[in-house]
């Protein structure tokens, strides 16, 4: 609306007064500001209605095989190419326990590289091996 | 036939003889500024990507050649008859220079908006979606750009369009700058463009100064602690509301946001994959060619060795600054709001050249505590600042245009 009101005031070749330019500074910095607050209250509002959804979800476990039957009722067209779901052998799980891993100074993300790099070096799959702890060794000055 | 007068008309016919006639010595200084920007971005790696490119198509055009050998006719564009009755485009494909069909994109806004769907392909929104505060400091940055409005409309040298496209220098946002002024102030392209991109490349050395004046080594030191994790589906949603919203608002501005938008889609959506490498990586690198080139060859001996010219440069360079202190204040608000749980450091990335100034507000940052990184603190002012600037552009655009 604001444009509609504003735009044929001034020619982009016609010379304009710093009254004119401060009134256009005003109005211009206000509607950055108003668009981008707008954006920025419509993303809270998206991002909270997804934090809530998540939460109640996590509450309410049950609803999850209620939303999915709903989905499918739904999803008539679906019907007439009704396929046997694929049956996926369960793979063994390698013997040994698995116990908790202590990790001291280590971030988790360098004990998933150490503990692959083990595996892979070692040959051994990384379910089978089992680590107790990983510490990071203080670099000592020479 | 006259065997002597074919060395003759072949000495009048080169451009060295045409070197010496009238306006030969602004070709000759152009040529000079165009080996000087080569070098700046091939040695000192200033912007290479498109410097590399203006100033090759400016070394190109200044060239001096006859009229059925000129590969631009900046008349064709600019000249009285271009003003009154628009560009001619079937004399330019019938009869244009290789330079004249190139410029086609840029005067059609083309390329502006098909690097933004390679920008959109590029950015990640997520640091901003993640703490939607963040956009008010994109927003505070574009106030460089009205000040500098102010400031070019009180020198009294400028129009309204050309103070307008000057002050979106200070959007720090190249093709947003050509896409405003190819519309309101097409003779000023290659200042204009030219500013736009070597400030970009200076941001290391502009900013810091000024982070430091502005705030205290407590604020500096502000470990901004990690935000909420945004879903996929956000990451989708938001590039279609934003289309929407900000067009509905400003129509004017729908080619660019509109491109930037759907090039971030091609990027979140998971299904397009194909499409967004090639808007990031081939689409990118053939549009950023044509249009350095192009642009550069606006930067002609006759209009760009102007008084203009060294105040657009001036009033480049001011609008930087006062983008930086604008995005820095607001983050110095935001920082005795949040009592303490902002750096403000964070405010100048809202100057919007993406990643430059996050990875600035990170490196001060980091001088001050060592292990504060506040680079995806500062990636969602930055992005923010992107959508600010283009609202800007497009503000301008419906006043102007």
């Amino acid at each position: 609306m604001g444009m509609t009101l504003l735009s044929g005031i001034f020619a982009s070749d016609a010379k304009i007064s710093v009254v004119d330019s401060l009134l256009l500074a005003v109005i211009g910095i206000a509607i950055v500001f108003v668009v981008l607050i707008a954006l920025m209250l419509i993303v809270t509002l998206v991002g909270k209605a997804f934090d809530g959804s998540e939460k109640l979800r996590e509450q309410h476990p049950e609803w999850d095989e209620k939303i999915s039957s709903v989905k499918s009722k739904m999803c008539f067209w679906k019907k007439e190419k009704k396929e046997e779901p694929e049956v996926i052998e369960p793979q063994p799980l390698a013997s040994g326990a698995c116990g908790e891993l202590k990790l001291i100074n280590t971030e988790e993300r360098d004990a998933a590289m150490i503990m692959a790099i083990v595996a892979d070096s070692t040959g051994v799959p990384l379910n089978e091996l089992r680590f107790k702890s990983i510490k990071k060794a203080e670099d000592e000055e020479k | 036939m006259d065997i002597g007068q074919i060395p003759k008309n072949l000495w009048e016919n080169s451009g060295f003889n045409r070197l010496g006639l009238a306006g030969g010595w602004q070709s000759l200084v152009m040529i000079i500024i165009a080996l000087f920007f080569l070098w700046l971005g091939i040695k000192k790696k200033f912007e290479p990507l498109l410097l590399v490119g203006i100033a090759f198509g400016m070394l190109l055009t200044n060239l001096p050649a006859g009229d059925s050998d000129m590969i631009f006719h900046p008349e064709w564009w600019t000249g009285d008859a271009a003003v009154a009755n628009g560009v001619d485009y079937l004399n330019v494909l019938q009869h244009g220079g290789l330079l004249d069909i190139l410029y086609i994109g840029v005067k059609t806004g083309v390329y502006p908006c098909l690097i933004f769907i390679g920008v959109g392909a590029m950015t990640d929104f997520g640091p901003m979606l993640s703490r939607p505060s963040s956009m008010v400091l994109g927003a505070a940055a574009q106030g460089g750009i009205y000040l500098v409005l102010i400031l070019a409309v009180a020198t009294g040298m400028f129009t309204g369009g050309e103070a307008s496209s000057i002050s979106i220098i200070a959007g720090a946002d190249g093709p947003t700058a050509i896409f405003l002024t190819k519309t309101l102030a097409p003779h000023l392209l290659a200042p204009i463009a030219v500013a736009a991109y070597s400030y970009m490349a200076l941001i290391p050395l502009l900013q810091p100064p000024f982070m430091k004046l502005l705030t205290t080594k407590k604020e500096r030191m502000t470990v901004m602690t990690s935000t909420r994790k945004v879903s996929k589906k956000e990451k989708i949603i938001f590039p279609i509301l934003v289309t929407i919203i900000v067009s509905l608002l400003l129509p004017s501005v729908a080619p660019l946001l509109g491109s930037l938008m759907f090039g971030n889609l091609l990027k979140e959506c998971g299904v397009t994959e194909r499409l967004s490498d090639t808007a990031q990586n081939a689409l990118m690198n053939i549009v950023t060619l044509f249009l350095g080139i192009s642009v550069g060859a606006t930067a002609i001996g006759t209009t760009f060795l102007t008084t203009k010219t060294l105040l657009i440069v001036v009033l480049g360079l001011s609008g930087f600054i006062l983008a930086t202190v604008c995005g820095l204040l607001i983050g110095k608000l935001l920082y005795v709001i949040s009592k303490g749980k902002i750096n403000p450091l964070i405010g100048s990335a809202g100057v919007s050249a993406v990643p430059m100034a996050a990875r600035v507000s990170n490196t001060v940052g980091l001088q001050y505590n060592k292990g504060n990184y506040l680079l995806m603190h500062a990636m969602g002012p930055n992005v923010a600042g992107v959508i600010g600037s283009a609202v800007a552009a497009g503000f301008l655009l419906a006043v102007f245009g």
